[in-house]
């Protein structure tokens, strides 16, 4: 059976081991077997990161490239912005720009082959394309009764859409349908395709995008906001509670829980989620169990 | 009055992303669905790309300056009409900035990479969460990257 390499980045092993815990069950789930890499560093965030320093953004990208290279296996992410780093970065470099001949130089001197024959898939493109409906459905034993899920995609693994190749970069469906695959019920929700805000540093800008979005969200009355990212997961989330603080009493809202594509998953599948620390999060996420799993 | 650099556009690290620029022509289709312009007062990406058009580098060159307030969603190169790209100029102005040490200190937490692998510092309760889940242990040390990765030439403002 073929194997993949479990690219975690820094963010899901240190801070959110549920989401690690959650995937790897799920992947038993499905059959998919996943390695872990001990020689992976982090991906080197798209937003600011790639900003600061392109031409180290490269070199840490194409090393991890390499690093699965040299095992000739493929990658598996967990997060849009690993997603895109490693697939932008794969991309850019081969544009011929100085930084991409910069690090190539480096890369090269370090013992490090990256003939861009590693290829890097979010894991959910992964269910979506190779797993396939048929699979993802049957892996599903457990029955969620009328779980009502806003879907957020996220920027960064749809855009830019001529490097990310995925879906429709504005009307997505392939998390829809996965949603759907795994019991729930997607909902359709005011500016389901708007970005989280979180990459912003001037915090009041930020804070208010995501303020647009929650807002939007607990008007489409769902049980939880499913994402694919890291940093959309943090602004959500933990952003809840800011925002929370921030508001007058009588103005502050339910929080409504933040969880993760694979959590989702894998509470279908019928895994035992006492044991998948689940309520890790800021926002917990009692409720919603009890409401959906019979 | 303003100091113009006639050669600023040219300047930009991302050339063939930057050159872009010069095909723009200021319809603003890039901030209708802007979420950081969405918030005044300061953000605009058509804003952002004229005043490199006229070369107008003080005003995005300085330690405040308005690009860290994208949200490199890349809403704006999907909807220009003209394959201009003002996220990859916001990311070439970006680079500018921290090559002069103008880097924002929230922008640094991303450079604990360099010492550690990773942007997130490993610690004892790491370990501990992962043992409760049953995960695998996470090897602690870094330095793996280092040899790729170098150093930044010039000083960043949060070494000063
Ligand atoms: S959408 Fe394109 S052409 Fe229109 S203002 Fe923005 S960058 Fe210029
Ligand atoms: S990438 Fe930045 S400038 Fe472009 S639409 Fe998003 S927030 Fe605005």
């Amino acid at each position: 059976m073929q194997e993949y390499a479990l690219f975690l980045g820094c963010m899901i092993p240190m801070k959110l081991p549920q989401i690690d815990a959650a995937a790897r069950a799920a992947f038993t789930g499905l059959g998919v077997k996943v390695e872990d890499v001990e020689d992976f560093s982090c991906c080197l965030e798209p937003w600011n990161f790639k900003g600061t320093d392109l031409a180290a953004w490269l070199k840490v990208a194409g090393r991890n490239l390499a690093v699965a290279e040299a095992r000739g296996i493929d990658i598996l992410t967990l997060c849009n912005g690993c997603s895109a780093t490693l697939i932008e970065a794969a991309h850019l470099m081969r544009d011929g720009r100085a930084e991409a001949e910069e690090a190539r130089k480096v890369l090269s001197k370090a013992g490090y082959k990256d003939d861009n024959k590693a290829k890097a898939s979010h894991a959910v493109t992964f269910l979506s394309r190779e797993v396939g409906k048929e699979k993802v459905e049957k892996s599903c034993k457990r029955r969620l009764s009328g779980l009502k899920v806003a879907v957020h995609y996220g920027c960064h693994l749809l855009r830019p859409s001529d490097v990310m190749e995925l879906d429709d970069p504005f009307q997505p469906s392939f998390l829809d349908e996965l949603v759907r695959e795994a019991g729930a019920e997607p909902v359709e929700c005011r500016g389901t395709m708007s970005c989280c805000g979180s990459a912003v540093l001037e915090r009041g800008v930020s804070q208010a995008i995501a303020e647009e979005k929650l807002k939007a969200v607990e008007e489409a009355e769902v049980h939880c906001v499913v994402v694919i990212c890291l940093a959309c997961l943090g602004q959500f989330d933990l952003g809840q509670v800011e925002l929370g603080r921030k508001a007058k009493k009588e103005a502050r809202r339910k929080p409504i829980p933040v969880i993760h594509y694979f959590q989702l998953l894998v509470m279908t599948q019928g895994a035992e989620v006492k044991k998948l620390g689940f309520n890790r999060y800021k926002v917990k996420v009692d409720d919603l169990l009890k409401a959906v799993v019979a | 009055m303003a100091k113009v650099n006639l050669d600023f556009a040219k300047g930009l690290p991302r050339v063939e992303e930057a050159e872009t620029v010069i095909a723009c022509f200021q319809c603003s289709a890039c901030v209708a669905e802007c979420p950081a312009a969405a918030h005044p007062p300061r953000f605009n990406p058509r804003d952002i790309v004229l005043k490199v058009l006229l070369g107008l580098e003080e005003e995005l060159l300085r330690k405040d300056s308005v690009v860290w307030d994208c949200a490199t969603c890349y809403t704006c190169m999907e909807r220009c009409p003209q394959g201009v790209r003002p996220i990859e100029v916001i990311t070439a102005l970006k680079n500018l900035l921290a090559a002069r040490g103008m880097l924002p200190p929230e922008a640094a937490a991303a450079e604990n990479i360099r010492r550690t692998d990773r942007v997130i510092v490993h610690s004892e309760a790491v370990d501990r969460h992962r043992k409760e889940l049953g995960l695998p242990h996470l090897s602690a040390e870094g330095k793996r990257i280092e040899e790729v990765m170098g150093c930044r030439n010039t000083p960043s403002s949060w070494d000063a």
